[in-house]
């Protein structure tokens, strides 16, 4: 130790020894992710909420229109306890978007989406606080709101939820536990709320978010057509590329996302198309 | 002679320090055993992961040591943007979801993330697995009280309350405590709930299953957590 002392010199040797033996290995490398790339950021991430919330009206509408609402017609069965075993029904649209936003969080995109409403069918589906606040001009002006959360880091935006169909009004004016009977086609009934941890996105990051919702619809679809094939006793309907409107059909997951794609490229090709 | 002669203390040192080599290798090899992970586990496994292996949760951090201490240099020094994990990866809530994840699940992690929950995750956490089910504990919940769902159904409304004491005076009893004794959390069993409050399942019972003893829901459930064999295949196919 005396030695060591006495020598700096040997000391400088040990310390850039060190340095290079500890620089040899590189580090652990960076996660790749759409941030880390040198592509550039060029979509503020509120035009990408907009832009995903979008495509999920339109996902929405024609879940709720097309399948739950001509559905119905045919005698096809939709309830809130869906998942149970002994009841052999579809999701209603609210908890069709429910299980679109679990099957977001299962994947690598960090994207929060949730739905609300002042006269939920469940009180624990009520806004309270900021969301209770903004939600207020949602109702007067419908568009959307956005706000930074603090607490958890995250940006988030609010667009109005429409009852966009007929099934819409008269399920939640008629349901047992509604609080508002009144409810008419147009109102706004709630809001999605979307939330994702940047500020900007590059193009990859907003395909990235728009193909998270897409494959989230499709893994709900596919649980409920795998809830029909468990079905004991209620008649199956034929799942193929037919609609419920001409008949016991439902269309298969490919058919349903590519009427998505249909109805609601142009908007956000028209977004993605303006960023380069 | 000469360079060469072997003291009788050089002899010692070279004996006492292959000995401890030895010992020392000895050690690091009795602990590497997958028999020996009781021994470094910080206490016993709560319900249902007895037979699980450390590295089902706790995965090897990215990197050899080398390369993490530099990694994380590097971060404290400003040159990368982000540190890594040192030793093992943290366990979040991805890793309990990789075996128990459940689309039936009535109150998932992610849902707590809303902002409208926020004064309910001040007072329980309920965005992350741990808050109720701290591991190396022995048990199945480590909540001291079973009153968490005041947090949120403080306004719940049951039209045709088919219970004989309504879930309103329950509530307005602050009689929460009761909720359990119907509902599971998770919403897993396959259970007949009673309609009569005397039916319900006693308390003593529900802390006994908390504690990590007999499940009073019953043992048909929806869902099962994968064991380590069906997790293993899980990664295989990924």
């Amino acid at each position: 130790m005396k030695k060591l002392k006495n020598s700096p010199f040997l000391v400088l040797i040990i310390l850039i020894v060190s340095l290079i033996v500890l620089n040899s290995c590189g580090g652990v490398p960076e996660e790749k992710g759409s941030g880390s790339t040198t592509e550039k950021n060029v979509f503020s991430v509120n035009e990408v909420l907009e832009m995903v919330s979008k495509e999920n009206d339109v996902t929405r509408t024609l879940y709720t229109k097309a399948i739950v609402g001509k559905g119905k017609l045919q005698g096809m069965k939709f309830d809130e306890d869906w998942r149970k075993d002994d009841v052999e029904a579809g999701p209603l649209p609210a908890l069709f978007l429910r299980g679109v936003a679990t099957s977001i969080r299962k994947g690598p995109v960090p994207l929060g989406l949730y739905l609300g409403s002042d006269f939920p069918i469940n009180n624990a589906n009520k806004f309270e606080g900021e969301q209770e606040s903004l939600f207020e001009d949602i109702k007067v002006t419908q568009k959307p709101k956005y706000f930074y959360d603090e607490s958890q880091e995250l940006y988030t935006a609010m667009f109005a939820d429409l009852a966009s169909a007929q099934a819409c009004v008269s399920c939640h004016n008629d349901h047992p536990q509604t609080a508002k009977t009144d409810w008419k086609l147009g109102d706004v009934m709630g809001a999605t709320t979307w939330q994702y941890p940047k500020d900007s996105l590059t193009y990859s990051g907003a395909v990235e978010v728009l193909n998270a919702y897409a494959q989230g619809t499709v893994d709900i679809y596919v649980e409920y057509l795998d809830e029909i094939a468990a079905f004991k006793s209620s008649e199956k309907p034929i799942i193929g590329d037919k609609w419920p409107a001409e008949g016991n059909y439902l269309p298969s997951p490919e058919v349903f996302l590519d009427s998505v794609r249909k109805l609601s490229s142009y908007d956000t090709m028209k977004t993605l198309i303006a960023s380069n | 002679m000469g360079i060469f002669k072997v003291t009788p203390l050089r002899k010692r040192q070279f004996i006492g320090g292959l000995i401890g080599i030895l010992i020392g290798a000895g050690i690091i090899g009795f602990f590497s055993l997958k028999s020996s992970e009781e021994y470094i586990s910080l206490g016993p496994m709560n319900n249902g992961h007895e037979e699980i292996s450390c590295v089902v949760c706790h995965a090897d951090a990215n990197g050899n040591l080398v390369q993490q201490i530099q990694s994380n240099i590097s971060h404290a020094a400003g040159i990368r943007e982000k540190s890594v994990d040192f030793g093992s990866k943290d366990v979040t809530v991805k890793n309990c979801l990789e075996c128990h994840d459940r689309p039936n699940d009535r109150h998932p992690t992610y849902r707590f993330s809303e902002p409208r929950f926020k004064k309910a995750i001040k007072n329980i956490d309920a965005t992350t697995c741990i808050t109720c089910h701290s591991e190396h504990n022995g048990e199945r919940v480590s909540l001291k009280a079973v009153n968490y769902c005041m947090n949120c159904h403080q306004d719940l409304e049951v039209e045709n309350d088919p219970v004989d004491v309504p879930h309103s005076e329950l509530i307005a009893k602050e009689q929460w405590f009761t909720c359990i004794q119907c509902h599971d959390f998770h919403g897993n069993h396959k259970y007949v709930v009673p309609t009569k409050l005397n039916d319900t399942i006693p308390l003593d019972r529900i802390q006994v299953y908390l504690e990590g003893g007999e499940d009073p829901y019953g043992s048909d459930k929806k869902y099962l957590g994968l064991s380590e064999p069906e997790w293993i295949k899980t990664l295989q196919k990924k």
